[in-house]
């Protein structure tokens, strides 16, 4: 599907202020008056607080005020359960334990907040912090997740029994029967250790409580600004129109940002309005990785039951999933593992379940990838192991078991984050894969490149997966087109951007309905003056529900613009169309109206009017799907390996997708390759370590390593499917998150192969080279 | 994090046991060590200034000495506590007579840090530790020779 | 208080001349004293390049440098490219190619590459990858960068 706009490689509307330095970032907003907050933040990861003595504090010249748990009398309350728990799941146990805004008693992980300053400046603020007082009793700190699990482990929440934050099972067929069936079984032990958002600019927040128009005023750098702005005015007792929370342009979001009810939401907005001033904070680096959620860390156990031809009977995973010290986030991240293990490929018999634990970490939510990169890791590696096992080829394993396009409508019998029973909706996952193969040439590298670079003593090894990305979950967005006096179309919808280009892909969208130019499409997006329903972006929802949203108001505007013209030319409304930037009788372009006239007349100022009247050219529209809409996709690569340094070069890269209808094929490399950077990124370079006192080892660029240009393959090859879903008119699946979801367990199969001498276990999904050695080190030499 | 390691002075034993005693023998001897008071027979209070990559900060603390084995071995435990974090060491110091008047140290211990020393400093504090031992053996040898000197 | 220090910097051609604290960083100073707001902040350690200007006609890193320490010197942030209404050749490159995402590492980018095509108005691909090596970009996975500065390099050369 593809028109004069939809469909095309429309060069960003964005990019100009983003280029020129001229877009408006949170902190780059100015108040007069504008006040500057700085956080204290725990050294230790647990203890109980004995005394925070701020007497110096408030007496450093510049600061204004300084506020403990102490000082915040009833307004301090634990955070809002922000995700509640799939509670259709039957038998699945939930404790909540919700964010304070601010440590009161106790801290649970290293970086809570435990003061905060307000200052004349940010400079002020944080010289402030160092005249604070902070007497606690360090406690042992709960790391390892399977020991945080057992009995005898300290406990994070005390008032608890154990530190089990959640207990989720789920089963589709019956695995233990299947398992008798089973010719082989094998079974392992896998982690995917703990990644960072790391979003280029870090959070940031400014508030501004006006006393005399009784409104606050909220810039922040969020995924979910209605979410934040209703949970703000119900906090401070506000009705919703009494706040607007706006965002600004944001440096990248990746998921953490979707987080609400931390301490600068919660504090920031009750301080501006006791001191009547604007307040500034934004974080650094520093805190963003101490205290900004991040995601990943859990420990998989794995069985999986085979005949001797390869075909799967069964799968079993009981996992650990780490929650931190705090899960206002509900289960989202491990129900995404669970949906995601077994969705590419036909598992007739599946036993999934999470045990979720809380330990003195940093809270989890999701992160680009959010759960579903642990369940196509493990998945992934699994079937290796199984091809292993059974001496097949792993795309031969995979061909046979993946899932044909005749099952689709599939129901999984799983329930996911979006609280119904997984449907894969669409697609042609074999062909993704046969796709991929041919586009690496894997036949050629399996019998002439690799023979050939062994003998001359060159560890090239090549490693191909699959995957699926659920994507584009509930439960709703909305949007309201408008075309204005002068012609020229706005947009506005509560769903928020990061960069990923929505306020040219949403009007690629409008555009194409309404035909007129892609720059007359205005769009605003995430601002709660403007837009006040929604729910956020997170789960790669943005194109598709959003969008969807986008397209069904720009239908109705439409509609109107025809029937209003179709009234003013004296025509039936079957003999207007739409010219580029006005409406004409069909064959009669010189009778035409303007859309800039047919709004001003759409709105009559004078006179009577029918008594339902909807004046303007405007309309709201909603979507909701009944659930997600899946993406699916193959990637492979060829790496070459330094046996000695273990080094590794990605020789190759190659990732086949399919997201359905494409609106703008250069955006969607552009997400694709983003995504791929973080899982190549995921895969070799980060890694937040804690050591066994629950300190962050990496709380620097120093420590956790980005992907830089250098560490990227020279190309990322990418191949197209379109499968357009049959959830949504527009065909759209979302793809936000696809790219990071394979790199991990295609970068370990090709280093296994690579290393062709060594008997090569890798169970980590977050290699780097000095892990790799030890790995290594630890194999025998065939 | 842990530490080990051996140094060789040249001294008798007695007079290198009795110098690691000595608050203000260690004082000076520890780079960046501000001050060191003693405060009842096997506690002392000190304050030291230290740099560690990108962190350069003070820290307050107590220092105490147990299994106190004269002139053989004691336990130097260490809790300093700063803007920019926390340290707890326990540290087992042994000294052996290997004649010729030379005396050897043999030290192991283990530290845990927290804050930004851990987060942003923990790279470096390997090596910090290891030059800070070896300038401190250092700087006690000499002043064991002064001592030895005067006596 | 600490005190004050006065400072004499050019930025974008137009003298400064203002009191500061000996320990403003640069960016700060760009940032909330100048309201150049362009340059941006990713690390404060030198690590991300976000913030990187031209002193000199050098590219630095200004999370890194006092204000002070530019006392006399001159300093280009990416103010000093084009307009919205007027692009560089070098942010058409950006916009055509699809060489930014969140926008955020860009002007680091950008300050980084226009001094590295005025010595080597010609690069191989990997001379381009090397250069924006320290440079870290979260969204594109670079190779949309690569592919901008390339081709800008070819604009530039051919005068368009
Ligand atoms: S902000 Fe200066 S290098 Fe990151
Ligand atoms: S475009 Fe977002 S960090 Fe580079």
């Amino acid at each position: 599907m593809t028109g004069k706009y939809f469909g095309q490689p429309v060069l960003r509307l964005e990019d100009k202020h983003l280029l020129t330095g001229r877009a408006k970032f949170c902190d780059d907003i100015v108040i007069p008056g504008m006040l500057h907050a700085a956080f204290l933040r725990s050294d230790y990861a647990h203890a109980i607080i004995k005394n925070i003595d701020v007497t110096e504090a408030r007496k450093h010249p510049g600061v204004v005020a300084v506020y403990t748990a102490e000082d915040m009398g009833d307004y301090w309350k634990l955070g809002p359960l922000q995700v509640p728990p799939p509670f259709a799941i039957k038998g699945a146990q939930f404790n909540a334990r919700t964010l304070p805004p601010i440590a009161k008693g106790k801290v649970r992980f290293s970086g809570e907040p435990i003061a905060v300053v307000i200052a004349e400046s940010r400079y002020i603020a944080e010289d402030a912090c160092e005249d604070i007082i902070f007497d606690a009793e360090p406690l042992p700190a709960v790391i390892d997740l399977e020991k945080a699990w057992e009995d005898t482990s300290v406990l994070v929440h005390d008032d608890l029994p154990s530190n089990m934050a959640a207990l989720v099972k789920q089963e589709s067929g019956d695995y233990e029967a299947a398992k008798k069936q089973a010719d082989v079984v094998v079974s392992h032990r896998y982690v995917a250790d703990h990644v960072a958002g790391a979003a280029m600019e870090n959070r940031g927040f400014v508030v501004n409580w006006d006393e005399r128009t009784q409104e606050m005023t909220v810039w922040a750098g969020t995924q979910a600004p209605l979410p934040l702005r209703s949970a703000i005015a119900g906090r401070m007792g506000l009705v919703e129109n009494q706040v607007r929370v706006i965002t600004p342009y944001i440096g990248g979001g990746f998921g953490p940002k979707v987080m609400t009810s931390q301490a600068d939401d919660v504090l920031l907005p009750w301080i501006s309005m006791k001191l009547n001033r604007p307040i500034k904070w934004i974080e650094d680096r520093r805190e963003n990785f101490l205290a900004t959620t991040s995601e990943r860390d859990q420990v998989h156990h794995c069985e999986m039951a085979l005949k001797n031809d390869g075909t799967i009977l069964g799968f079993k995973d009981i996992f650990y999933h780490n929650t931190g010290a705090y899960d206002p986030y509900g289960m989202t991240v491990p129900l995404n593992t669970q949906t995601h293990t077994v969705s590419n490929y036909r598992v007739p018999n599946f036993y999934t379940e999470i045990r979720m634990v809380f330990t003195n970490e940093m809270v989890v939510t999701p992160v680009r990838g959010a759960g579903r990169s642990e369940g196509v890791f493990v998945m992934e590696r699994m079937m290796d192991l199984a091809a292993r096992e059974l001496k097949m080829d792993p795309v031969e394993i995979r061909l046979k078991n993946l899932l044909k396009k005749e099952e689709f409508p599939l129901n999984t019998g799983v329930i996911g984050q979006d609280f119904v029973v997984g449907v894969l909706d669409s697609g042609d996952y074999k062909n993704n894969l046969e796709k991929c193969i041919q586009m690496i040439d894997y036949e050629k590298f399996r019998n002439e490149i690799q023979p050939k670079a062994r003998k001359e003593g060159k560890h090239l090894g090549i490693g191909v997966v699959t995957f699926t990305e659920g994507t584009a979950v509930g439960p709703y967005e909305g949007a309201r087109v408008t075309v204005g006096n002068n012609g020229k179309v706005s947009v506005a919808t509560g769903y928020s951007t990061q960069g990923q280009g929505h306020f040219t892909v949403f009007a690629q969208i409008v555009a194409e309905q309404l035909n007129v130019k892609v720059e007359d499409v205005r769009v605003i997006t995430g601002d709660t003056g403007h837009f006040h329903w929604g729910a956020g972006t997170f789960a790669s929802r943005g194109a598709t529900i959003a969008g969807s949203a986008i397209n069904s108001a720009a239908v109705l505007v439409r509609e109107k613009i025809f029937a209003t013209a179709a009234k003013l030319l004296d025509v039936p409304e079957d003999q207007v169309e739409l010219c580029e930037g006005s409406v004409c009788v069909k064959g009669h372009p010189e009778k035409s109206v303007s859309l800039g006239d047919l709004a001003g007349k759409a709105n009559p100022m004078r006179g009577a009017v029918e008594a339902d009247v909807k004046p303007g050219l405007e309309a709201t529209a909603y979507y909701a799907p009944p659930h997600g809409a899946t993406g699916s996709g193959a990637c492979a690569m060829i790496v070459d390996v330094d046996p000695e340094t273990c080094k590794v070069n990605i020789e190759r890269f190659v990732l086949v997708h399919d997201c359905g209808t494409v609106i703008n094929p250069l955006l969607l490399e552009g997400q694709i390759q983003g995504g791929v950077s973080m899982g190549i990124g995921n895969a070799f370079y980060e890694k937040m370590v804690y050591d066994e006192n629950g300190q962050l080892m990496t709380a620097s660029f120093m420590d956790y390593l980005m992907p830089q240009a250098t560490d990227m393959p020279k190309r990322m090859e990418i191949g197209h499917n379109v499968h357009p879903s049959p959830l949504n008119t527009l065909g759209l699946k979302g793809v936000g998150e696809a790219g990071a979801l394979p790199p991990p367990p295609a970068f370990c199969q090709a280093v296994e192969d690579a290393l062709y001498e060594y008997d090569l276990d890798l169970t980590e999904s977050n290699l780097n080279p000095s892990l790799l050695y030890k790995f290594k080190n630890e194999a025998t030499k065939r | 994090m842990n530490v080990e390691g051996e140094y060789i002075f040249n001294g008798p034993q007695q007079a290198v046991y009795e110098m690691f005693n000595d608050p203000t023998a260690l004082a000076t001897a520890v780079p960046g060590m501000q001050k060191m008071v003693q405060v009842d027979e096997t506690h002392y209070e000190g304050a030291i200034f230290l740099r560690i990559g990108p962190i350069s900060a003070a820290f307050e603390g107590v220092l105490s000495l147990t299994d106190v084995n004269p002139p053989e071995s004691c336990t130097l435990n260490i809790e300093g506590k700063g803007k920019a974090g926390f340290a707890k060491g326990v540290g087992r110091v042994k000294f052996t007579d290997i004649g010729n008047n030379q005396t050897k140290l043999n030290y192991s211990g283990e530290v845990n840090i927290g804050g930004t020393l851990a987060s942003v400093g923990q790279r470096m504090i390997d090596s910090v530790a290891k030059s800070m031992i070896k300038s401190g053996c250092e700087k006690l040898q000499k002043t064991l020779e002064e001592r030895c000197q005067q006596k | 208080m600490a005190q004050l220090i006065k400072i004499k910097v050019t930025v974008n051609d137009t003298v400064y001349e203002r009191e500061v604290e000996p320990r403003l960083l640069l960016s700060d100073f760009i940032r909330h004293e100048l309201g150049l707001f362009g340059t941006h902040v990713g690390c404060e350690h030198g690590m991300c390049g976000a913030c990187t200007i031209l002193f000199d006609g050098e590219p630095v890193r200004s999370c890194l440098i006092f204000a002070v320490q530019a006392n006399g010197h001159e300093i280009k942030t990416v103010e000093s490219l084009g307009t919205p209404e007027h692009l560089h050749p070098l942010q058409e490159a950006f916009n055509e190619k699809h060489g930014l995402q969140c926008g955020f590492c860009t002007p680091g980018i950008l300050m980084t590459v226009v001094p590295f095509l005025e010595e080597n108005p010609h690069p191989s691909e990997d001379e381009i990858r090397e250069a924006i090596d320290g440079n870290i970009c979260r969204c594109t996975g670079y190779e949309k960068i690569i592919e901008s500065v390339q081709a800008a390099s070819e604009k530039m050369s051919s005068g368009k």
